[in-house]
């Protein structure tokens, strides 16, 4: 069955999303639409299957964000370019559990990368960062995301390098793996 | 006073003077679709069928390079918004909205180390998943 990535829908149904997570379930059913239109603080991209194209089974939400060179440590700065680092915040992926186990997350985060280098092309970005849980943290890891030291949260912040990034499409299209 | 609609005309490619040769491996379903299409738009061969399917792609294509929706209204007035994920791919500016991350000291140091360092090798789970 074909399943199809695009942007949420005001009329894409959401209710019965249930990935196992309460926060990630409640954030698709209750802000996503709200934070893409209204508020414009995250753009949530949704997987649908062909022959329920209304009815998502997995989603991921991205924002855009930069840190202030002033932010960094003084003794930290030195070897970067003078000028604030543009990222990518990957805010949220999750998969329906009813469809775990298919690829879903791999398709998912594909798109999501894949989003992080056009809009590096089009308004630059340097890296793209996650707030994994914990559970989540080792699948990053296989897509190459370090794990960022010293946060005092729950989740475990993650980085993973534009150029790291686009090394990958070019080798791919290069026909190297 | 009537609502003004804009048609445009879809120019087909020009066909080239040395004709290269296209060919497709197609599902039984799609095969189907395709032998429909042809009835319904009366077209003769798989040459004129491909012609038209590449003028409307382009057509596509330009309209969302361009930023343009393509929309498809009924008689009441009914809007839907055509959305391909590999046509939004040309639309500029995946325009993201800003927002503000909060980080510790030691984060922003090993963040700036990492920004710092040369960049590491992408694994092969990376390179599937930048595949097409």
């Amino acid at each position: 069955m074909a399943t199809v990535i695009r942007r949420l829908e005001e009329n894409d149904s959401v209710e019965s999303f249930d990935c196992g997570d309460g926060p990630l379930n409640s954030y698709l059913r209750e802000h996503a639409w709200n934070n893409q239109q209204k508020s414009s603080i995250g753009v949530t991209y949704v997987a649908v299957e062909e022959a329920a194209p209304r009815t998502v089974i997995g989603y991921f939400t991205v924002a855009s964000a930069s840190l202030a060179k002033d932010a960094l440590p003084r003794k930290a700065v030195r070897g970067l370019p003078g000028y604030d680092l543009p990222m990518i915040l990957l805010a949220r992926l999750a998969v329906d559990r009813r469809f775990a186990g298919r690829g879903l997350g791999h398709a998912l985060l594909s798109e999501a990368l894949k989003i992080a280098v056009r809009v590096s092309e089009q308004v630059g970005c340097r890296c793209v960062i996650v707030d994994a849980y914990s559970t989540a943290v080792e699948w990053y890891q296989r897509y190459g995301f370090i794990a960022i030291e010293g946060g005092r949260g729950s989740s475990h912040r993650m980085y993973l390098d534009i150029r790291t990034i686009k090394a990958a499409q070019q080798s791919r299209q290069s026909g190297q793996v | 006073m009537p609502t003004r609609v804009q048609t445009r005309t879809i120019k087909r490619p020009a066909s080239p003077l040395r004709k290269p040769k296209f060919q497709a491996d197609l599902a039984p379903v799609e095969d189907n679709t395709v032998r429909s299409l042809k009835q319904e738009l009366q077209l003769g061969s798989n040459s004129d069928f491909l012609s038209e399917a590449i003028a409307l792609f382009q057509w596509a294509v330009s309209e969302r390079k361009q930023g343009h929706k393509i929309v498809s209204e009924t008689a009441a007035g009914e809007k839907r918004v055509l959305v391909l994920p590999r046509l939004e791919r040309v639309a500029p500016g995946a325009a993201l909205p800003q927002v503000k991350i909060d980080w510790t000291e030691a984060e922003l140091e090993h963040l700036a180390r990492l920004a710092r360092s040369a960049p590491a090798s992408p694994t092969e789970a990376l390179v599937r998943a930048m595949r097409g």
